[in-house]
């Protein structure tokens, strides 16, 4: 999948504007990164990229490139 | 074989909305709580109301409704997870109060979302061992008191209230169970200090703001993350474990009342476990989630409404706090919910 198709699927979890975010933003200052973001992202990386993701593996995340990497 | 004879269900009278608590979060519109949440208002307990006097009151509907004189109460099972005190046991403040009899036996059960069908259990080994002929199955809860108000992640979600259930012979017939339990996750959602554990100190009473949600040591907390990935691992697993016991299929199943417990998580749920939305029942926008009283209260709301019908196999399953997990499945035969 290409990086701009990855994160407009980021995007749209995180009801964010489109071009709003960057490979390289850390994640703790993205004020839509919030709780109801990260279960966006459980169930958009299970539905678009097929991958289980763990509240373990989420904690792991720092930058928006961390999540690209996994999305694979 | 144990049923279900009767619930009434009671709330208090104060409406949170979702204005009121968007005007305190700021970054979050009213708007955006309820599409995420499903939750339009939750009822929240008067500051001298607690789960007892809630869990009476309901209780008290069934006996106004005449379908059982107190005396016949052989037994009152109390879910809470606020309780009046550490000891006595509120099932013993809740014999007195309903002026039950001195031969009815007592005890609470301390658990939260899993506890209505872990009190149907129990409720239905009582009944079908003789120990009790009529049980009072009463799932009550006021998270609202253990919740800070700035804390967003919890206060969006919870509202306080109470259910009564009557099981005895007859009635909607309760099946088999399949009940699980993951201590390994009791972190994910915990009030971490008050207990004997970690004791109350200055220190566990100092506020803190943990991403932007702001709470104490001794208030409820809620990894949300964490429960929902729980949830999606576990629900699923338990449906089809209670299905396999009861021989039958998912198809069969007329309808699915799971633990109210947003709408995020419940709309996941029932697209993974291909369900149609007409046999999934929600109904708790005007409420929020109760707790252990989510799935009386939805079962009460499906009755009066017509939902529930005669010769219905209903899967009940309740996942939450503990972490604890449980499906039952009620066979309502010729039995929805008359006098007896």
């Amino acid at each position: 999948m290409e990086e701009s198709k990855k994160l407009a699927l980021l995007e749209e979890a995180f009801e964010m504007e489109e071009g709003e975010l960057k490979a390289d933003m850390e994640l703790d200052g993205i004020d839509d990164y919030n709780s109801m973001a990260k279960l966006a992202l459980i169930v958009m990386m299970n539905d678009e990229c097929g991958k289980q993701l763990t509240n373990e593996q989420i904690k792991g995340f720092n930058k928006v490139q961390d999540i690209l990497d996994y999305m694979g | 074989m144990a049923g279900i004879l009767a619930i009434e269900y009671v709330l208090p009278e104060y409406k949170l909305s979702n204005e009121e608590l968007a005007d305190v979060y700021q970054v979050w519109t009213a708007e955006k709580i309820s599409k995420k949440t499903g939750i339009n208002e939750r009822r929240i307990a008067g500051e001298k109301e607690t789960a007892v006097d809630l869990g009476v009151a309901a209780a008290e509907k069934l006996f106004d409704s005449r379908i059982i004189d107190r005396e016949e109460v052989g037994f009152v099972l109390f879910v809470t997870q606020s309780p009046d005190y550490i000891l006595p046991t509120s099932a013993c403040i809740i014999q007195e109060r309903l002026r039950l009899s001195k031969n009815c036996g007592a005890f609470d059960i301390n658990l939260g979302c899993s506890g209505f069908v872990y009190g149907l259990a129990a409720a239905k080994g009582l009944v079908e061992s003789g120990i009790a002929g009529k049980v009072l199955l009463i799932t009550a809860e006021t998270y609202s008191k253990h919740i800070n108000p700035l804390d967003r992640s919890t206060r969006t979600i919870f509202g306080d209230g109470a259910a009564a259930a009557l099981i005895g012979g007859g009635g909607m017939k309760i099946g088999s169970f399949a009940l699980g339990t993951d201590g390994t996750g009791r972190d994910l959602l915990m009030i971490p200090s008050g207990g004997m554990r970690t004791p109350r100190s200055k220190e566990t009473s100092k506020e803190k703001n943990a991403g932007g949600n702001i709470r104490s040591g001794e208030q409820l907390f809620m990894d949300g993350t964490g429960i929902f990935e729980f949830t999606i691992r576990e629900v699923p697993k338990n449906v089809e474990q209670i299905l396999q016991k009861e021989g039958l299929t998912n198809q069969e199943i007329d309808l699915f009342i799971f633990h109210q417990a947003n709408k995020f998580m419940l709309d996941y749920l029932r697209k993974t476990m291909n369900i149609e939305k007409d046999r999934f029942y929600m109904n708790f926008s005007d409420i929020g989630n109760t707790v252990s009283a989510t799935i009386p209260i939805a079962m009460k709301r499906a009755m009066d409404e017509k939902i529930i019908g005669r010769g219905q196999n209903i899967l009940l399953c309740g996942f939450g706090v503990g972490l604890s997990w449980g499906s039952t499945i009620i066979k309502t035969g010729d039995y929805v919910g008359e006098r007896v």
